[in-house]
């Protein structure tokens, strides 16, 4: 090969130059001898380029016929591709919107009951959905989530948090069967146990020969659960004239199968001793203090009249209409 | 090297790479635009010789970088590399039709890698391996359809102007 070894030591030169010039131009961004090279190029090319672009425009616009056809195509692609992304706004605004619903219910309900509540969305439910009725929630110790904190919507219950990680927490919900709910009856003031059926409603069992009613609520006593959350309302109960124990049916406020956003009460454990109840003297009213409405604390003494604030939770005892599966 | 033959290069690199700016780079084309300067190059290395090729390339590369928005040398260092090997597989193998399409593909394919890779160096994250694919399955085929038109122009011109048409670089 004739030159070979003179043809190699060139291109060997001419690679490193390129290179050099590379790295130097890589050193000196927007100033230097190689940017002012390249302005100057530019310029002198400038007008030759224009001209060239021009005529070359005029020339493919009279052509024009096959690159049309591609643009159609283009065209009918796009809009495609805009209706697809339309439709997909659509659905992200509907779920938007009942998603914003949640929120609204949760917030309400935070404002009512003064518990601190973290928001959380549910990422995930049991693996084995009949046995065992838990969700995931995509917040954890990161988010201040401890294990047995209380977790709401805004309608009432949904469990208790078992397991937590940094991102991630597992909930007990109230239908597992391993699940059991401090209860208060409203009404008729009675304490009960509700236990988890799985997709059949809670089994509240109770002591006492009261007669309590259908539609009677149901709420959190405050010992596993932070006390005062809605948990649904009596359905039927069963009399066993001879038993000390009786049973109702509690169908709960909120619609395990269908979670979005719930909240998790993060209240921490109460450090500061409570208050005596003091003699009050003679003179002032002890009917005139207001009843701090919203603060529920345990079982109240029966004197208080029958829980009318907790009540306006009871409309939306049905699930939110709006929730899509 | 003659005058004219100076002036030849010179004027044909200008003119790929007007119409390589103004009308080539436009063209409404599926994937990635022809290189028509690169087409150039090689069928300058196809007529004369890798020591031909790497020359054009590099100072046809020079003149593209200054256009372009990466750093100067880059398309210079893989245009030279380019020529070159095109110019020794011209050499290293004998006249076919199809010879100069594989040595089009291949020098095309050798300016792909090393712009890629010098790049990846930089660390310009322009250069992902989606868009060297594309590259890849769009212009590359292009510069080879460019093959038929390019190189016999180049070859007669240069044929034309050399005086001695046994001499090789």
């Amino acid at each position: 090969m004739r030159g070979s070894r003179r043809t190699r030591l060139t291109l060997v030169l001419l690679l490193l130059t390129a290179f050099t010039l590379t790295a130097l131009d890589y050193n000196s961004a927007q100033s230097g001898p190689l940017a002012s090279l390249r302005r100057g190029i530019d310029t002198v090319f400038g007008p030759v380029q224009r001209a060239v672009g021009s005529a070359s425009s005029s020339v493919g616009s009279a052509l024009g016929g096959l690159p049309r056809l591609g643009s159609y195509q283009s065209d009918n692609k796009k809009l495609k591709l805009e209706n697809d992304t339309l439709k997909g706004q659509l659905a992200a605004q509907a779920g938007l919107q009942c998603r914003y619903d949640q929120a609204v219910a949760l917030q309400n309900f935070t404002n009512f009951t003064k518990y601190p509540t973290v928001p959380a969305h549910v990422i995930g439910v049991g693996a084995s959905a009949d046995f065992e009725w838990t969700a995931t929630l995509d917040v954890g110790t990161l988010d201040g989530v401890k294990k047995a904190m209380t977790v709401v919507t805004g309608y009432g219950l949904v469990g208790r948090t078992i397991t937590v990680s940094r991102d991630t927490t597992v909930v007990l919900l109230i239908n597992d069967p391993n699940s059991t709910v401090g209860g208060w009856l409203v009404g008729p003031d009675l304490i009960g146990f509700a236990m988890g059926k799985g997709s059949a409603p809670l089994n509240l069992s109770f002591s006492g020969r009261d007669v309590v009613k259908k539609g009677t609520v149901v709420l959190t006593l405050g010992s596993t659960y932070a006390a005062g959350i809605p948990v649904g309302t009596v359905t039927s109960t069963t009399y066993d004239p001879n038993g000390t124990i009786r049973t109702a049916q509690v169908a709960p406020f909120v619609d395990v199968t269908h979670l979005g956003l719930v909240g998790v009460i993060v209240q921490p454990r109460r450090t500061t001793p409570r208050a005596p109840f003091l003699p009050i003297a003679p003179g002032a009213s002890p009917t005139s203090t207001p009843c701090p409405a919203g603060v529920p604390n345990g079982p109240v003494p029966t004197s208080r009249p029958t829980a009318t604030p907790r009540t306006s939770v009871t409309p939306s005892s049905s699930p939110s209409p709006t929730r899509t599966p | 090297m003659t005058p004219s033959r100076l002036l030849l290069g010179v004027i044909a690199v200008i003119t790929a790479l007007m119409l390589q700016l103004a009308a080539i780079g436009r063209l409404p084309l599926p994937g990635a635009a022809p290189d028509l300067l690169l087409v150039l190059v090689l069928a300058f290395a196809l007529a004369e010789g890798p020591m031909s090729g790497a020359v054009t390339g590099f100072l046809a590369g020079l003149l593209a970088d200054c256009f372009a928005s990466h750093e100067l040398g880059r398309l210079s260092l893989a245009y030279a590399l380019a020529g070159y090997v095109a110019g020794n597989l011209h050499d290293d193998t004998d006249r076919s039709t199809l010879q100069p399409f594989g040595a089009v593909a291949t020098g095309a394919l050798v300016a792909l890698g090393a712009f890629s890779f010098e790049g990846l160096l930089l660390g310009d994250h322009r250069i992902t391996w989606h868009t060297v694919a594309r590259v890849a399955v769009s212009s590359v085929p292009y510069d080879v359809v460019l093959t038929p038109f390019v190189v016999p122009l180049v070859a007669g011109l240069v044929r034309r102007l050399d005086v001695d048409p046994l001499r090789r670089l």
